[in-house]
């Protein structure tokens, strides 16, 4: 059975979600629901560069704009949020509309903090410290992967000290999130197809992480069904606004889904080449699925069948103890129809890195629900090798 | 004869306890991230007037110190982990894994979770000499 009478969980998502071709221009709406007035609308620095996006939301906002903060990067730190929170305060901003992808919306949830608390950034590492609500924060996601509109936790380098904050709070939970299709339609092929296998993760790691739970199981094994289904019409042609939307819905549900069940083993190596070698998070989560899910395959049987289910494979016949395998065959050939490397040695790591990644992985917040229990990095080396 | 939890005796037989882990000594011999302070919140109805902080000087694997201090003092250790009498009894009787406990809020870590995810054998190793006191809860 998958759970057992013994079963106990929270599932705390109270993000409000507003879904719909241009519901982005409504968000003056959502604004003015929260009691606030005015809205700091925070992005990055491509964003701004090469769309209208931005400008358009702040149009949107009129006279509830507080203006736009537009220095987020690819890798968010302290600095930046120092920024932005020193801004937020000069232009008096009451609330925030973070319009990007996961560093955007990052970078928002620690701005969101120091305008409530004030002080020092770093004061605030640590899980579930906040006693209190913090900056109302809006999102308008431009990416469908991250799904960190509807989780608790914001990742923050601290590029000063060489090391990644993290912050775990119930109260950095965005207040609303704005699915609108229109916001991606602008994502290339290949970014499409690397934050839906973002997703894809969330949804599978869900199901096998330890804090598995029949909410966030059910929630995951549609988002499955969705990314199955939509991702390769997204990747295929990015205008396709019924593809773009429900790879929106998948994204967020995925993220409700992990965000109460967690992640685990393909998240804790995803990170760990990321930190090191600047991999993309989406493509390393993809190249690190089929390996990982051939680790846990004897202890997963179960779960596997209903992953295989949902990615519309005929179960009949197959038994638990190799669902893992299918599974792992399955992904990779949609990821090669996607067109994603299948590799980590196409996206630059060196194999001579693996072993420090191996080291890196055994401290990653993840690596703890996995459902087979990952004590040495030697094994975590194993699986390396095999995406290798 | 059982000890009262919280109480000065208690973190003297806990810091014992501990010394006395071969488990711990070992999942715990290369940590060097300093104190961890333990705070548990003041339940009147039970006697327990104020927050009770435990401060456990923690070093390659040996307790060099337990004493107790006021929340204010644990505040200062680089790892503050904050919590109603309920949930560290749970995580006294094994009911509740504290790291957990702390992703869903039942117990508040100031701190990196990271350093502590990597000595998570050793968190367990001593969630395990806790259980090795005979303890008396306040509000049995
Ligand atoms: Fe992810």
């Amino acid at each position: 059975m998958l759970y057992d009478a013994s079963l106990n969980f929270i599932f705390w998502c109270p993000t409000k979600v507003v879904f719909g071709q241009n519901t982005a221009l409504d968000v003056v709406m959502e604004v003015e629901n929260l009691g606030c007035k005015r809205a700091l609308i925070v992005t990055d620095r491509d964003l701004i560069k090469n769309t209208d996006i931005p400008e358009r939301i702040k149009k949107a906002l009129g006279k509830l704009s507080a203006g736009i903060f537009s220095d987020v990067e690819a890798d968010s730190g302290v600095h930046i949020v120092n920024q932005g929170a020193k801004f937020g305060k000069e232009v008096g901003a009451d609330c925030l509309v973070s319009v990007g992808g996961g560093s955007a919306i990052d970078t928002a949830k620690g701005i969101a903090i120091l305008l409530k608390e004030g002080g020092k950034l770093q004061d605030y590492v640590g899980f579930q410290i906040l006693t209190r609500p913090q900056t109302p924060h809006i999102v308008i996601p431009t990416t469908a992967g991250t799904g960190s509109e509807v989780t608790y936790i914001a990742v923050i380098k601290d590029h000063e000290e060489g090391r990644k904050l993290l912050f775990g709070d119930y109260h950095i939970l965005p207040n609303v999130a704005i699915l609108d299709p229109r916001m991606t339609e602008g994502l290339s092929p290949r970014l499409t197809a690397a934050t839906g296998m973002d997703a894809m993760c969330h949804a599978i790691e869900a199901m096998h992480s330890l804090q598995r739970e029949p909410i966030a199981d059910g929630i995951a094994l549609h988002a499955i069904r969705l990314i199955k289904e939509f991702l390769p019409k997204a990747v295929e042609n990015g205008k396709d606004m019924l593809a773009r939307g429900q790879m929106l819905i998948a994204a967020n549900i995925a993220g409700g889904a992990f965000s109460n069940a967690q992640v685990a083993v393909v998240h804790a190596l995803a990170h760990s080449v990321g930190a090191r070698f600047k991999v993309h998070h989406g493509l390393a989560n993809s190249i690190l699925l089929p390996p990982c899910l051939r680790y846990n395959a004897d202890v997963c049987g179960e779960v596997y069948l209903d992953v295989l289910s949902a990615l519309g494979v005929n179960i009949e016949g197959i038994q638990p103890d190799q669902a893992g395998e299918v599974a792992a065959d399955k992904i990779i050939e949609f990821t090669m129809k996607l067109g994603l490397p299948q590799r980590l040695r196409d996206v630059g790591v060196p194999e001579e890195g693996l072993r420090e990644c191996s080291e890196l992985a055994l401290s990653d917040g993840a690596i703890i629900y996995n459902p087979k229990l990952i004590s040495e990095s030697t094994e975590v080396l194993q699986i390396y090798q095999q995406a290798w | 004869m059982a000890i009262a939890f919280p109480s000065v005796e208690w973190v003297e037989e806990y810091k014992k306890q501990i010394n006395l882990s071969e488990g711990y000594k070992k999942a715990g011999a290369t940590w060097t991230a300093g104190a961890v302070a333990l705070v548990t919140l003041a339940k009147p109805e039970i006697g327990l007037n104020e927050d009770f902080g435990i401060w456990l000087d923690l070093h390659q694997g040996v307790c060099r110190e337990a004493k107790v201090v006021t929340a204010e003092e644990a505040q200062k250790a680089p790892f503050c982990i904050t919590g109603d009498y309920a949930r560290w009894k749970q995580v006294i009787k094994k009911e509740l894994e504290p790291v957990k406990g702390m992703m869903q809020g039942k117990l508040k870590l100031k701190g990196d979770l990271p350093t502590i995810v990597r000595y998570v054998k050793a968190s367990q190793e001593l969630v395990e000499c806790s259980t090795r006191i005979e303890t008396k809860f306040l509000d049995e």
